[in-house]
Order: C-alpha cells, then sequence, then structure tokens
C-alpha cells in the first residue's frame, strides 16, 4: 500500500533501505516528489540537488547489491544549510555576494552525514550570512512557515526547520549562534539541537561568530536527531577544526533510554526569571510548565536555580558577534571570488563597491557594529566588558550545574510571527533571549516540541540545557519530554485543539505540518 | 650633509629593529599542510585555508611553536607558557582573509637579550662620549613604548596593565578544558611589565677596550608567531607598485609562511651595532636550523626605527621606520643615511614627520614611502578560530634540550680549547658547517697547529672558492656567502642552515668546502706544511687548487710541484750572494740608512729560487750580509 514518505522517520528510512523493503533510489525519488510539491508555498531551499542525491542513492542501492554494510543513516534525505560548502553546489550563504560561489571543498558536516549514508536533496535557505531570526533577511527569497505560511520559519536556520517541518525531508544540519537552530525548531514544532561548541566541527561552515557558531541538525524525532548526532561526532575530533574536541557517539543510545543518564531521580532546575520574563507568553509558558511535567512524571525532580547574570547575555552578545562577524566577513571583497563591482578603476572602490552592493543591509549593519567595537579606544568598553560578561554567565551556568542536572526553559518568548512584525531590529534581537546565553556560555541545548499553544494554534516548544559535553543528557531528558507529551496527545489528555496525533511507531510530538503532510512523495 | 661620525657626536641615535624571518626549513605552512616552497609555479601550494576560502580554519603548526621556542631560548627570552593569537585586520589582497594571525600583547618570546660584541673599523662609530655612566640614563630613557612599538600594540599592553593578571578571562566550558568562549584578552601583569619601560639598572654599561672595542648589551622586547603574506607583483606601473600598475598579480605560494617577528628595544646606537646585530641573528638562526636566512630572497627581513636627540638629552625624537634595508649593507647605509638626513633637517631647524622612509641603494638616500597622520587601526582581537596556547614545561625543556651549541658557546670553545685567535673563532662559530669543518680538519692536525687550519678556513678556503666560482658564475653567491673579508656587503647570506637533528659530521659534509671536494684531512696536513713552514704561505693557493676535488695529500703536491721551501742556509746564501752582486746599487741604498729596499731584496731572492726559498731566512741572510 502506498504511503507517503513523510510518515517515516530518518530511522525508519534507513532500516527500510538497509532491509529492502525499499530501495535508496526510490526515497530519493519520493524526497524530490514532496520538494516539487511542498516547496512553491514553503520556499525552503535555495538550490534543490536532485543529481546529488539520486547519484548518492544509487551508491547505497550498489552497495546493498554488493553484500555491503550500510552505514547507519542510509538513503536519508538530508537538507544542508546554505552556509556549508558541498562539492558540487553553491555556498551562497543566502547572500548577494555568494550567489554563485561554489566550494572546491565540502564541510566536515556535511562529509559525516553523506558518509553516514545521507542524500542530499539541497541547500536551504537562511538569513543572511545567519545574521537573522527570521530567515526574511535572505537576499533570495523569505521561507515560510509550514504551519502558518504568512508566518516566519524562525532563523537563521529557517529553511532547515522548514524543510524537516513540511515533510520535504527527515534531516536538516543547521548552525546555531545564537539560537539559528533551537529558535527556528521551536517555531516549526521539530527538534533542534545545538551541541556543546567543539562538539561538531565548524569546518567548511562559513564563519558568522568563530567563538559562538556550532552545527546541529533537526528533526521531527529526538531519535532521529540522535542518531544524526552520532552521524557528526563518528570519526573522532576534527583535525581541521583545532577547538573541535572529541565526544563519544552516545546519543541514540541515549535516546533509547540506554547509558548512564536516566531521567528518573535526576534534578530539573527551573529558572524563576525567564518563567516571568516580561514578553513571555501565557501559551509558550504553559508549554515548558508541560515538558516539565513530564519529566516530573518520568521521575525527575524540579528545582529552581538562578542565572544573576544572564540579563547581560544579549548586549555581550551584540558586542562579540559583530565583532567576529566583521573580521570574518572582511574577506569577501570581491578580489578573487563572490560578488565583483565592474567597472571598478582603483582597488579600494572595487572592493567598497563589492561590498556595498554585494551585502544586504542586516550583514552590512553587523559589520559597521563589529568594526566599531573592535577600533580603538572603543574596544575596552565593549569588546573586553563582553568577554567579562561572557566569563560571569558562564560561570552562572557551571554554578547551576551544580545543583541539577539538566536546566528546563523556554526556546523562545512567543510562537512564529507574521514576515515583516517585527522590523525593529532591536526587537527582533530580544526574540533570541533565551538561546542567545547558551551561545556565551557554549553549553548545548535541545528545542523540543510540546505541543500547539492554546490561543495562536501554532508550534510551542521548551528547552533542555546541559553541561558543556553532556548533551547526551540533553537527548535523553528531550526524549522523556517527548514521551511525556507526545502520550499525553495519543491519549487526548490535555491534547490541545488541532495537535496531530503521533505517529505510530513514532515518537514525535507533531509530525509534519498538516497542510503538507501526504502532499506527494508516496514511496511504494 | 655631515659624514655619520661627525654627526654623532652631537646627536645620538636612538635604533631599534624589527626582523621578521620565515622558518623555511619547516616543511609546510603555519596554519595548513600545504608545502613551504617559494620557488615553484605561483599558487601550486594553496588550500582552503592559506587561500582563505569561506568556511576554512586555521591548525597551527607545531613544529612552527618548537622553531619559535628554540630561537627564544637562543636568545634569552623568557618563554611565555600562556599566549594566544590575534586577528590584525587590513584590507590587501595579499591577505587572503584581509587579516593576518598574529601575537598579541603577549608573544611566545618576551624580554630577551643579546650581548653583542663591537669589534674592528665600525666600533669606532660610537663616540667617545657614548661610553659610562652617561650611557646607563640614555638606556633608560629609550622605551619600547616610544620606538619600536606599533600603537596597536601599546594600547593592548595599557589594556592589560589595567585589567592586571585577577580579571584574565576564563575560558566558558571550563569544567571540560574546552577552549570554547572565544579566548578572553590576555593580560598577565608579568608580561606586560616590560611593556612601559624596564628596569635598566642592571644592564651593563658598555666601556670601551683599548683596542677600540666594546660590548653592549641589546635587550629584545618580544618574537612573536605569524603568517606570511602572499607574494604580490605589480605589472606595468611605476617602481612595481600597485597604484597605476596594469595589473597586479598575486602568488599565494608565500600565504601562511610560519614567520617569527623579533622586535628589539630602542637600544642600538650606531649603524654598525644594528648590522652586527643582524648579523649575530643570522648566526643564531642558522646554527639553530630554523631558517635559510637568505636576506637576497627574503626569508630574513629588517625594518629600522631611528631617531635622534641632543646628546644628554632624555626626551625621545620623531621616528622614521626605513624599509627596504635587504642586506647588511643596505642596513648599515640606510641607517647612516638617515640618521645623518635627520641631523641636518634638525640643525636647520626643520622637524622629522613621523613616517615610512624607502632606502633606494643606487641613488644611496631614503625617500618618503607613506606618512603616518593617522595611527592605523588594525582591529586587533583574540583569534576565536585558535584555542589560547599553554604550553607545557614538558615542551619548553623538549626544545631546550634539542638547542646546538650557539655560536657564543662555541666561539668561546674553539678560542679557549684550540688556541684561536678570538676573531676566527667568530667567524668559525657563526655558521654550524664551516665549524664542524674545521674541528673535523682539527682533530686530524697536529697539535698546536690550529690557528693554521683557521687561517686556511677563514681566509684560504673561501678565497679558492671564491675565485673557483668565478670561472662558474652558477655558485657564485655561495662562494660569497663563505667570504669573510670583513666587508660588510660580502658576508654570508645564502648558507645552507644545517638541519636540526643533524650531527656535527652531517653539517661537515653538506659545507661547501666539502661541495668542492676538499677534506679536512687535506686541510690538516697543508695546515702542518704551513705550520712547520715547509712551504711558503703564498702557495697554499696553489696547494689547494691542486687538492681540491683531487683527494691528493698536500704533501705529495708539494713534492711533485717542488713547492717545498728550502731553509737550508748554505743553500740559500748562495742565491742571497748572487743577487746582492746584481744588485749592488739597491745593496748600496741599504747600507746608507733605506730600510725599504730589503724587501725588493728580498723579492730578488724569492724570484731566483722560483718561490721556493725561505723568505724570512732570505731576510736574515741579506741583513747579515749587508751589515
Amino acid at each position: 500500500m502506498p504511503q507517503s514518505y513523510d510518515t517515516l522517520s530518518a530511522e525508519q528510512i534507513a532500516a527500510g533501505v538497509r532491509d529492502g523493503a525499499f530501495l535508496a533510489v526510490e526515497v530519493a525519488r519520493a524526497a524530490l516528489e514532496a520538494v516539487e510539491a511542498r516547496e512553491p508555498e514553503v520556499q525552503a531551499f535555495i538550490q534543490v540537488t536532485p543529481e546529488l542525491a539520486l547519484a548518492a542513492a544509487e551508491r547505497i542501492d550498489a552497495a546493498r547489491a554488493a553484500g555491503e554494510t550500510l552505514p547507519p543513516l542510509a538513503g536519508v534525505p538530508l537538507a544542508i544549510k546554505d552556509n556549508m560548502n558541498l562539492e558540487g553546489t553553491r555556498t551562497t550563504c543566502a547572500s548577494r555576494m555568494l550567489e554563485s560561489y561554489e566550494s572546491p571543498y565540502t564541510a566536515t558536516c556535511a562529509a559525516r552525514m553523506l558518509k553516514a549514508g545521507c542524500l542530499p536533496i539541497g541547500k536551504a535557505n537562511m538569513d543572511e550570512f545567519a545574521f537573522g531570526s527570521s530567515t526574511d533577511t535572505s537576499a533570495f527569497h523569505p521561507t515560510n512557515n509550514p504551519w502558518d505560511l504568512t508566518r516566519v520559519p524562525g532563523g537563521s536556520s529557517g529553511g532547515s526547520a522548514a524543510a524537516v517541518a513540511a515533510g520535504m525531508v527527515p534531516l536538516a544540519l543547521g548552525s546555531d549562534t545564537g539560537g539559528s537552530i533551537r529558535q527556528p525548531a521551536a517555531l516549526c514544532g521539530v527538534v533542534g539541537m545545538k551541541p556543546t561548541y567543539g562538539a561538531v566541527s565548524r569546518y567548511g561552515v562559513v564563519a558568522f561568530g568563530s567563538s559562538l557558531d556550532q552545527v546541529g541538525p533537526f528533526g521531527r524525532t529526538v531519535a532521529d536527531v540522535a542518531a544524526a548526532m552520532d552521524a557528526l561526532v563518528a570519526g573522532g575530533r576534527d583535525p581541521y577544526d583545532s577547538t573541535s574536541q572529541e565526544v563519544a557517539p552516545s546519543f541514540a543510545a541515549a535516546a533509547r533510554g540506554e547509558g548512564a543518564v536516566p531521567v528518573a531521580g535526576r534534578r530539573v532546575g527551573l529558572v524563576p526569571a525567564f518563567m516571568e520574563a516580561e514578553g513571555l507568553t501565557p501559551e509558550v509558558r504553559a508549554g515548558v510548565e508541560r515538558a516539565a511535567a513530564a519529566l516530573d512524571a518520568a521521575g525527575a525532580e524540579l528545582v529552581e536555580v538562578d542565572l544573576p547574570h544572564v540579563d547581560a547575555a544579549i548586549a555581550a552578545y551584540y558586542v562579540i558577534g559583530p565583532a567576529e562577524a566583521f573580521s570574518n566577513l572582511a574577506r569577501f571583497d570581491g578580489i578573487r571570488y563572490g560578488y565583483q563591482e565592474p567597472g571598478c578603476t582603483s582597488l579600494a572602490r572595487q572592493s567598497a563597491l563589492s561590498r556595498a552592493h554585494g551585502f544586504g543591509a542586516e550583514a552590512k549593519r553587523r559589520q559597521l557594529l563589529g568594526a566599531y567595537l573592535l577600533s580603538s579606544g572603543v574596544y575596552d568598553r565593549y569588546y573586553y566588558a563582553a568577554q567579562k560578561a561572557r566569563t560571569l554567565i558562564t560561570a552562572d551556568y557551571a554554578r547551576a550545574f551544580e545543583q541539577v542536572d539538566v536546566i528546563l526553559m523556554p526556546a523562545t518568548p512567543h510562537a512564529a510571527f507574521r514576515h515583516g512584525e517585527i522590523s525593529d531590529p532591536t526587537a527582533m534581537y530580544l526574540s533570541d533571549m533565551y538561546t542567545i546565553s547558551l551561545n556565551i556560555a557554549g553549553n548545548g541545548g535541545i528545542s523540543v516540541p510540546v505541543g500547539l499553544g492554546e490561543s495562536s494554534g501554532l508550534p510551542m516548544a521548551a528547552q533542555l540545557v546541559a553541561p558543556a559535553f553532556a548533551d547526551e543528557r540533553l537527548i535523553a531528558f528531550a526524549a522523556a519530554v517527548e514521551r511525556g507529551v507526545g502520550g499525553a496527545f495519543a491519549a487526548g489528555v490535555g491534547s490541545p485543539e488541532g495537535a496531530v496525533v503521533p505517529v505510530p511507531g513514532s515518537a514525535s510530538v507533531l509530525g509534519v505540518a498538516p497542510a503538507f503532510a501526504g502532499k506527494g512523495g508516496e514511496l511504494a | 650633509m655631515k659624514e655619520l661620525q661627525e654627526v654623532l657626536k652631537d646627536w645620538e641615535a636612538v635604533i631599534g629593529l624589527e626582523i621578521h624571518t620565515e622558518l623555511t626549513t619547516l616543511e609546510t605552512k603555519m596554519f595548513c599542510n600545504c608545502k613551504l616552497s617559494h620557488d615553484d609555479a605561483p599558487n601550486t601550494h594553496v588550500c582552503p585555508v592559506c587561500l582563505g576560502l569561506p568556511g576554512a580554519l586555521p591548525v597551527p603548526n607545531e613544529q612552527a611553536i618548537r622553531s619559535i621556542v628554540k630561537a627564544g631560548l637562543a636568545t634569552n627570552c623568557e618563554i611565555q607558557k600562556h599566549s594566544m593569537f590575534y586577528r590584525k585586520h587590513y584590507f590587501y589582497p595579499d591577505m587572503a582573509k584581509n587579516f593576518q594571525t598574529t601575537q598579541g600583547p603577549v608573544a611566545f618570546c618576551m624580554h630577551g637579550r643579546l650581548d653583542l660584541e663591537v669589534t674592528g673599523r665600525g666600533a669606532a662609530e660610537r663616540p667617545d662620549c657614548a661610553f659610562g655612566e652617561a650611557e646607563a640614563q640614555s638606556l633608560a630613557s629609550a622605551s619600547a613604548g616610544a620606538v619600536g612599538l606599533s600603537a596597536d600594540l601599546s594600547r593592548m599592553a595599557g589594556e592589560g596593565m589595567h585589567f592586571g593578571t585577577g580579571s584574565k578571562c576564563a575560558m566558558s566550558g571550563a569544567e571540560t578544558g574546552t577552549a570554547q568562549g572565544g579566548p578572553a584578552p590576555e593580560a598577565p601583569a608579568s608580561a606586560l611589565a616590560g611593556l612601559s619601560g624596564y628596569d635598566t639598572a642592571g644592564l651593563a654599561v658598555p666601556e670601551r677596550r683599548d683596542d677600540g672595542s666594546y660590548t653592549v648589551p641589546i635587550r629584545i622586547l618580544r618574537i612573536h608567531m605569524e603568517e606570511d603574506a602572499a607574494k604580490m607583483v605589480h605589472v606595468g606601473g611605476e617602481e612595481g607598485r600597485i597604484g597605476g600598475a596594469a595589473e597586479s598579480l598575486i602568488d599565494y605560494n608565500r600565504c601562511g609562511t610560519p614567520l617569527i617577528e623579533l622586535v628589539t628595544e630602542p637600544d642600538l646606537r650606531t649603524p654598525e651595532e644594528a648590522r652586527l646585530f643582524m648579523e649575530k641573528l643570522r648566526r643564531i638562526f642558522v646554527t639553530l636550523g630554523i631558517s635559510d636566512c637568505s636576506m637576497e630572497k627574503g626569508s630574513m627581513r629588517c625594518d629600522g626605527n631611528v631617531s635622534l636627540r641632543r646628546r644628554g638629552d632624555t626626551r625621545l625624537g620623531t621616528k622614521t621606520e626605513l624599509k627596504n634595508l635587504n642586506s647588511f649593507k643596505a642596513l648599515h647605509d640606510g641607517l647612516a643615511y638617515e640618521i645623518c638626513r635627520q641631523a641636518e633637517v634638525l640643525e636647520e631647524g626643520g622637524i622629522i614627520y613621523q613616517e615610512t622612509r624607502h632606502w633606494e641603494p643606487s641613488h644611496k638616500r631614503t625617500v618618503v614611502m607613506r606618512t603616518k597622520e593617522t595611527a592605523d587601526d588594525y582591529r586587533f582581537f583574540p583569534d576565536p578560530d585558535l584555542a589560547p596556547f599553554d604550553l607545557t614545561d614538558e615542551f619548553i625543556e623538549s626544545c631546550r634540550a634539542e638547542l646546538p651549541e650557539l655560536p657564543d658557546a662555541r666561539r668561546d670553545r674553539f678560542e679557549r680549547d684550540f688556541g684561536i685567535k678570538r676573531a676566527d673563532a667568530e667567524q668559525l662559530a657563526g655558521d654550524p658547517q664551516t665549524a664542524a669543518f674545521f674541528e673535523g680538519a682539527v682533530a686530524l692536525a697536529a697539535p698546536g697547529e690550529a690557528q693554521q687550519v683557521a687561517n686556511l678556513v677563514v681566509n684560504d678556503l673561501p678565497a679558492f672558492l671564491k675565485a673557483a666560482a668565478r670561472a662558474d658564475a652558477d655558485v657564485v653567491d655561495d662562494a660569497d656567502a663563505w667570504l669573510a673579508d670583513g666587508d660588510v656587503a660580502s658576508a654570508a647570506d645564502t648558507v645552507e642552515p644545517a638541519g636540526a637533528e643533524g650531527t656535527s659530521g652531517d653539517a661537515a659534509a653538506s659545507s661547501p668546502f666539502a661541495a668542492a671536494g676538499i677534506e679536512p684531512a687535506q686541510v690538516a696536513s697543508l695546515a702542518h706544511l704551513l705550520a712547520g713552514e715547509a712551504i711558503a704561505s703564498n702557495q697554499a693557493a696553489v696547494v689547494i687548487e691542486a687538492m681540491a676535488g683531487t683527494g691528493r695529500d698536500p704533501e705529495e703536491i708539494v713534492d711533485e710541484r717542488g713547492l717545498r721551501q728550502v731553509s737550508d742556509a748554505g743553500a740559500l746564501q748562495a742565491i742571497v750572494d748572487a743577487v746582492l752582486a746584481r744588485c749592488s746599487d739597491q745593496a748600496q741604498q741599504y747600507r746608507d740608512g733605506n730600510q725599504k729596499v730589503l724587501g725588493f731584496l728580498v723579492g730578488q731572492c724569492m724570484r731566483e729560487s722560483k718561490g721556493t726559498g725561505n723568505p724570512k731566512l732570505f731576510n736574515e741572510l741579506l741583513r747579515a750580509s749587508l751589515s
């Protein structure tokens, strides 16, 4: 009986390919059909790569035919954020500056996912150079939230989140500098994880804030995100990223409840100041409380913890981020690659005009800010002060984790907003209030769906935070939230109106956005 | 313009050097695995990292860190266990990322010192008034903040002092020891203490010795690690500058080459001292095997900062920075010109502007390259892609254990153990291969003949190589490099460095003497012939030519060619008699008191003996016959 490919989790697809239930090529075709049917409304991709996906699928089918053992994610379609280099594709960073730039090498994170058997379906839309929380700053087109096309998917990894939420792919890669994985995951009702800084290689990912950036996966289930994490850390620390660390691939085991991280008896911290914060909508608060209740039901103890300096996180972030961005984006001068202003008679003019016309407004705003913040006489007041704030915030988390095993908090203050609804940059920056401090401190965090909001009817999420390099705890606790909340829906207890009943065999809380579920992409 | 020596009587020149050395002996670049090679076709040793492509990240070359630590240990620096890389921003196509990765206020090596022995004619450049107690004040008042230190570094130093050690930011993720969080700006007060001026009381003040020589301590502010830029060639413009060029070509093979920059304190007072310091540093780096140190090829480059002040003043004058000092001679002459130029401007009531000037050797002048109206703002900040370095004691000690015998220690040992002249010992010790060859020959020489061996290795062998090279233009550079004739321009410049792990035997085997087919045993044998006056010293060249590449024993050559010196008084007396009979006029002149004519008569005797007579004996016999 034909079923839509979007009912399958990544784990189920890989198992089906491995067991011969279907061919990888059939999965690739189904994924490309789903993209064809859904993409006109969602616009999650900057580039779709059928040739690469089919070629990868054919290699997997040939390997299986030859009796080889297939890699763990063989045949699983994957969307890759367009700031990640992949040979044979453009890496545009959603900017005119790199509109036609093709990288001669592949990012480690993308290479590892492909090595694990993923099929590269396309390059996902994003805010230009990852500067934004809506994906509206993409130089090419906005991306629409699959739950409500008039709304943003969040950002900057909005294309990745939307592609997963619309059922075009079960897995996507994003990057998170201030919440760019966790916030769009929350707004699109999917699982999104930012591992601890250093857990996943940044090599080949176009840098925004080098001390803040971290790559992570999106999926519709915690188990799928865990499987992707195992693939990202398999192979050990990346010798091409000197800030990367050795991490054990123990995530899938943690999702299954194995390993040394049972939830029962553990302490979960709640930050009262976060739950009372101005701007936090009641429905998001209710969603986080639902997650807390799920963890409580799983045997965890809820305690209050304090993060006294975390108020400074946004200010520190908007010093450190732009400073590093100014430096990292200095290389885009139009000389050897990227947008080059025609007809210039001097080097200075060519660089200046290429940058003036190649970058969009937000990219220019951040670089100008960064150039100012690092300049002589200003540096001490801002950059140095921001580093001191960073130290204090990091210490806050370290102290909190002396009392608790994980911290539970909102991922965003509100549900997905409409395109153009937030026009003031500062108001947009404030929408990252719950995610940014983790990039400042470096700890990992995961955004997990908890159902739909009572007033908006849009996806709600909770965020879990773990000590540095204890990211498997994120998976274990998120899985507990997923089981608890999803189980409650299945039983019809407290299920909000419009919530999707979880797919049998999958622990997904929300599944594919209803408007797109089953649209194109049938798999025999 | 007045002569340098005149100028320096009235004016004190305050000179600091910034010396860049490429670590050419390493296999790979500073932050990627590309091969280090400047001679191959352009842009053949490049990768995403050294091209600064989007997404690329730097990974530091540990061997380069070893090299700089060795350089620091060899120049008496304090090795900083905790230091980090910074980004220095400027927009220019030779730097692929539009920032250079370099070090911040704390470099791997801080606060070193080299004692400089200034001998020979150049020692006279420092006037007699610049010795003794007056000089203590001079040293104390010339600080790094005023000369030789960029505005940015000064700023960072100030910032470091301001926050002190207590506020050093801890790294986030500290519980697992990760470097995340971006390196916090560094500010250990101990390492920065020197940036605002040292306690100079403990420094020895130079005293002039009877022979005119003196020893002066030259403080080293820091040696930091950085990456070199790409090489640019501007085609079709004036003077190879980018402005007006029809096109500019970039070769990224050089981009990312590990580079160490040594910055001296402004402790140098004469162009000769600057030149000798550079030579000394070069000998040390060549001995360490960390670079080929070729000024000609640009693997060792020097910028000079110089300002003048009236003798006795404690306030520093405005400095200018000199570029294009691409040889030891250029370094000396460029500084000498600039000192005289500044003196002339000042004496005419003019003003020295802080500017960068270009030395033009062909016109023997410096010209303005650019004026510094505003300080460059490089927007230094810690490189978030590179974790701070924490060097362990074990690492530093393993570097120390790999240090070879350094030139000064070797010079002292040669002087002490072999009893050779200090100047010769200095010359021999300066290069590992020459030193090894010399030691090999001395080991085979008879006791007490080390000075003859030294004479041959310092003077006769290089002269032979130079003559041979004239015939074969391909190796002319090598020969020049081996000449030690005291000409500032001819000092060694293209020496192959010893491999870091090479034994002295290997070093000797790779010397240019060995390459020319000269063996230590032959040199020992020749030295013996000279020591025993078996041949005249002016016959050494003939023997060397005959033994090079043939493996023949000099004894055999001397006999075959009848070069053996005749010291039999009876045989020589006959020649003396014959000459005196023939040159009776000159004989009479000598008897009348003209001592000089004796030289002529000795020459006649030598000619008569076909060069085999002992000139000393001829001299004695002539005197006796004429008395």
